[in-house]
């Protein structure tokens, strides 16, 4: 029999574009200090660490958890590190929650950080193009990264597919209306990169095209920081809530799948994030949901791409394929809508610290779910090339 | 020299400097991680000798259920409970299986490539697609020249090493018959559009008032972005001379490392060409009312070095820091 898990704890350092005062071993303690210090426990309470951290060539060392293990103060305990691209924080809560869910720990640190901007472009004496050249390199090495393959123009090819199907849905007006959205949405996250960059539809509109059909202010930004959870299974979490006055926040259901890196016949159906789909369907069956359009209240949703953002909804079964504009053409997510998508300003406006990320989303659906007292939230991590990846939970506050 | 494996201009000299944050100091150094390989292509070197020596493009069949691969990622087929597969040759035509995307803004690597697209083209004879290049004929790509179905024809580099950059694809109906159908095709047997710079109409006395005017602004904005930190950070380390041509007159902008400035003269031996018939274009650009990258690919503004992409998005960006700027104040 699997136990109930739950969040008892969570803690994030800011968001920045660039942590020149801070190492990630140092980002990694801030954020797990503050976790343990809202869960009202001490680390010697914790019995393992499930660490989130995409990238080896961001932290510029391979295995690049081993030091944070002892300067945590977890020596000589259990430590695992999950790396899947995009998808790296939800899919290291996933982990975290399979572990306890089994009786393994009653009690387990997820950590997510992230590095980026140490990165540097000399030709261009800029960071922005060798971030993404080392992200480049988690593109096919045989057949795609010698031509060119990016995140970004690989998360395009899906969203310009899904627009050859539905080729009136995702216009240009909507997307910037959600980016513009969005970065409303952000100026209560002290935490946020850009908690003071609203911008107009308009500018969105205008802003330059970066890989078509992205626009610069339709892309999530890089970013350096860290965020942590405390999870605990259902006794040992009913007791550090007890102690700590804060409620717990279930993980009542967790989903996830992984598509063909290439398209074609029997592979990748570009036009579509199946990923998604069957992620979202898994979590939902092991939550009991059956109609996640009458129980989803709260979305912390992986924007990448603010088009992604709208497929991914329609994945999820929220909206329909081909009417995704209908967030915001029905209100579906403007204030007082049915659903609240990205409170925390998502990966756009909080910002992209790749292995931190889900986790910093995980983070804000547990705090909306308190604060605004409502029952049922979807946290989702989306990654790797084709937006191949994808994690679904399903947090439930009581 | 031979060439090298990574270019001299990406390497950094060694050292380090010192930024101060908030009275604080904190040491940076230049440096990289870097790893060489002898990396074998394995079950792939029929693929790719046949593309260098042969200008053959192979898959591979799956002995069972038939279905052809390209490229042959397989010896055994996954659907099948792993039965064999054997290589054969497919067309050098085919159909994009959606439309493709173009990278404006590349990776440090490739910004030398840039614009470029990448698609995914099934070959005829083939039944999954291949990740490949997509180019036009005829100058910059961009959106609608390649879309979901376009037929597009196999080329071949004239040098080739082994790699996927030995091939590419460009649109069928930018091709003659015979070139479609030739086996082998290659970049020079393609007449490419060279860039020509773009000439002007002759400038009326309202033309020359018109520039008049909007130099004026251009420097106005021009001094703004060099009063503001965070744009002067966008250049930091960067030096260009461009020389812009409008109808109504010329003009230079001169960056260099943190500052930037716009004169009447013309500048000697420009780093490159902006063209651009209304002098409005680049001023929108550079005040933040619509992106200057943007203008370049509708061809509102032409420049005479694709690779100069790279200076047109600093001066955007920098456009977006003033606005930020005034924003954050606004805000406090």
């Amino acid at each position: 029999m699997s136990k109930r898990v739950g969040i008892v704890g969570a803690g994030v350092t800011p968001f920045k574009g660039r942590w020149v005062e801070k190492t990630y071993y140092e980002l990694a303690q801030m954020a797990t200090r503050e976790a343990v210090r809202d869960a009202g426990i001490s680390i010697q309470d914790i019995d393992a660490v499930f660490y989130g951290i995409y990238n080896d060539i961001f932290e510029r060392a391979a295995i690049p958890e081993h030091a944070l293990h002892g300067l945590l103060g977890m020596q000589n305990k259990f430590g695992i590190r999950i790396t899947t691209g995009g998808a790296t924080g939800a899919y290291t809560i996933s982990a975290a929650h399979a572990y306890l869910s089994a009786g393994r720990f009653r009690t387990a640190l997820v950590l997510g950080v992230e590095k980026a901007t140490d990165c540097f472009d000399f030709s261009s004496m800029s960071a922005t193009p060798e971030v993404i050249k080392s992200i480049g390199w988690s593109g096919d090495s045989f057949f795609e990264q010698p031509i060119g393959w990016s995140a970004s123009d690989s998360y395009a090819e899906v969203v310009l597919a899904y627009m050859d199907e539905h080729p009136g849905d995702l216009k240009p007006e909507i997307t910037a209306q959600i980016s513009s959205l969005l970065s409303q949405q952000v100026k209560t996250n002290r935490y946020a990169q850009r908690q003071f960059d609203q911008v107009t539809p308009e500018e969105v509109m205008n802003s330059r095209m970066v890989v078509y059909p992205f626009k610069e202010l339709e892309i999530c930004v890089y970013t350096e920081g860290a965020a942590a959870l405390i999870l605990a299974e259902e006794e040992t979490a009913r007791a550090i809530s007890k102690a700590s006055g804060k409620p717990v926040v279930w993980i009542t259901g967790v989903g996830e799948a992984n598509e063909h890196s290439f398209a074609g016949k029997n592979q990748k159906i570009m036009s579509r994030i199946m990923s998604d789909y069957y992620a979202s369907r898994r979590a939902y069956e092991m939550a009991g949901i059956k109609d996640p359009t009458e129980s989803i209240q709260v979305i912390e949703l992986h924007d990448a791409f603010v088009h992604q953002l709208e497929i991914s909804m329609a994945e999820f079964g929220l909206v329909p394929l081909g009417r995704a504009d209908s967030l915001i053409e029905d209100g579906l997510m403007l204030e007082g809508g049915k659903y609240l998508v990205n409170p925390c300003g998502g990966l756009i406006y909080c910002g992209h610290a790749v292995g931190a990320s889900n986790i910093m989303s995980a983070w804000s659906a547990r705090n909306e779910l308190i604060k605004r007292g409502l029952h049922t939230a979807l946290v989702h991590g989306t990654g790797s090339t084709v937006a191949q990846y994808t994690v679904c939970l399903i947090l439930e506050h009581e | 020299m031979s060439e090298k494996v990574i270019p001299l201009k990406y390497i950094p000299d060694k050292g380090s400097y010192v930024e101060n944050i908030d009275g604080k100091e904190y040491l940076i150094s230049n440096d990289a991680m870097y790893t060489f390989y002898r990396r074998s292509k394995g079950e792939f070197s029929p693929f790719f000798l046949a593309i260098r020596d042969e200008k053959r493009l192979l898959g591979c069949r799956c002995k069972s259920c038939g279905i052809v691969r390209v490229p042959p990622f397989l010896t055994h087929c996954p659907d099948c409970n792993f039965s064999p597969t054997e290589l054969i040759e497919v067309g050098q035509t085919g159909a994009l299986i959606s439309t493709p995307p173009i990278t404006y803004f590349a990776t440090s690597l490739f910004q030398d490539m840039a614009p470029y697209g990448r698609g995914r083209v099934v070959f005829d004879g083939a039944d999954t697609a291949i990740s490949i290049n997509l180019y036009t004929t005829t100058g910059i790509l961009r959106p609608g020249i390649l879309k979901k179905g376009t037929r597009v024809k196999l080329v071949f580099r004239d040098k080739r090493i082994g790699e996927m950059t030995d091939i590419f694809c460009v649109p069928e109906g930018e091709l003659t018959k015979e070139q479609v159908e030739k086996k082998g095709l290659q970049e020079s047997d393609i007449n490419w559009e060279s860039p020509v710079e773009p000439g002007l109409p002759d400038a009326t006395d309202a033309d020359i008032e018109h520039f008049k005017r909007l130099f004026d602004e251009i420097v106005a904005i021009v001094d703004e972005m060099n009063r503001n930190d965070r744009a002067k950070k966008d250049i930091l380390g960067w030096r260009r001379k461009i020389l812009v041509k409008t109808k109504g007159g010329e003009f230079s902008i001169i960056i260099d490392d943190g500052n930037i400035q716009a004169v009447p003269e013309k500048v000697d031996s420009p780093d490159f060409v902006m063209v651009s018939e209304d002098p409005k274009t680049l001023l929108n650009g550079l005040a933040y009312r619509g992106a200057i990258t943007d203008s370049v690919i509708d061809g509102r503004l032409w420049i005479s070095k694709n690779k100069e992409f790279n200076t047109i998005f600093k001066l955007d960006r920098m456009a977006r820091s003033v606005a930020r700027s005034k924003k954050k104040r606004s805000n406090l």
